[in-house]
């Protein structure tokens, strides 16, 4: 992996730091107390799922993974089931990513 | 009013956001190391971008090699759901003044949200005191995630372990919305999207167009239900 320049670092982070700033700033503005449209509101609220889920898959799925074997392409699959069980009964970032950590570590050693 | 009462009660209710951010601060700066941020940047997107899962994802997708339009549409994608935090905001600051207000959108975060509107529903609660729980907050999470840069240059965390770090946040992020029929819709025809967008060679946008494809399933869905109740 090469690691981000200054350059490719100013892209991301102005272009996305500019989006940021007009989706916190202007609803407030711009409606003056009326609110967003209900289908509006429907939509945004199925992104958070819809965005998260697409970054687990991005990470545990790709086409041909089991073509290396089963068990190196479901370790990460075992690791994540243990990662759900944490966060439905903590509810916790910081213990999903410490439970992730170990059980993947775990797991790809056998 | 800037008094000392507001700013120790703004202090009070933010306590247990600044406690959290710093649980999850200082390994999202350990991980934004990983792929080569330095302190001064992390501390710039902490100060003008401000925001959890965004400085998860650009981590992560760079990991992945996605392409950098690719990162910034669906970082922003995500972002989007701020707009329902702002509009939610907007009738307890019409008495404020336009740069506090500024300043308090500016800074609203998912956890403050609900704080905030938690004291404002409450009564009592002022747009000042409103805007001091998002400095005190955004405070601790920059000093954080600073403290995990120089952790994370420190230790020099192997990369596969660093990526399933950020897959482990996500997951937790994802069980734990509201499940509701058509999240769980949005959530898997998002997770088919991206294995179809990979498929058919679009590995680079399939983060961004697996979610678009959520979303609009979830719509399709809900379309549907609605229909069938009439």
């Amino acid at each position: 992996m090469e690691p981000i320049t200054w350059m490719e670092f100013w892209i991301v982070f102005g272009v996305c730091a500019i989006t940021m700033l007009a989706c916190r700033v202007l609803p407030l503005f711009v409606l003056k107390g009326r609110e967003l449209p209900e289908r509006v509101s429907e939509a945004l609220g199925f992104i958070p799922s819809a965005a998260f889920a697409a970054l687990v898959a991005n990470d545990l799925l790709t086409p041909g993974m089991f073509d290396a074997g089963l068990w190196p392409a479901a370790a990460p699959l075992a690791a994540a089931l243990v990662v759900v069980v944490v966060a439905r009964l903590t509810k916790s970032l910081l213990w999903c990513g410490i439970a992730g950590v170990a059980a993947y570590a775990l797991f790809m050693m056998i | 009013m800037f008094t000392l009462d507001n700013i120790r009660s703004a202090f009070r209710a933010a306590v247990p956001i600044m406690l959290g951010y710093v649980a999850i601060g200082i390994p999202c700066g350990i991980l934004s190391a990983s792929i080569g941020l330095n302190a001064l940047q992390v501390f710039m997107m902490c100060a003008l971008f401000y925001s959890g899962a965004g400085q998860f994802m650009i981590p992560n997708m760079w990991l992945a090699a996605s392409p950098i339009a690719s990162i910034i549409a669906s970082v922003s994608f995500v972002n989007t759901r701020q707009m329902l935090y702002s509009a939610a905001f907007a009738p307890w600051c019409e008495g404020a003044s336009k740069r506090l207000a500024f300043w308090f959108a500016a800074t609203v975060t998912d956890e403050s949200f609900g704080v905030n509107m938690k004291q404002f529903e409450l009564g009592g609660w002022t747009p000042e005191q409103a805007t001091f729980v998002n400095i005190f907050s955004q405070s601790s999470w920059t000093a954080s995630c600073v403290v995990g840069v120089i952790i994370g240059n420190a230790i020099g965390i192997p990369l596969a372990i660093a990526a399933f770090a950020m897959t482990s946040i996500f997951i937790c992020l994802l069980v734990t919305q509201n499940i509701t029929k058509a999240n769980v819709v949005a959530a898997a025809c998002a997770a088919i999207g991206v294995f179809a967008c990979k498929c058919a060679g679009l590995a680079g946008p399939a983060i961004f167009l697996g979610a678009l494809i959520g979303v609009v399933c979830a719509i399709v869905f809900s379309r549907v239900c609605e229909r069938i109740q009439r």
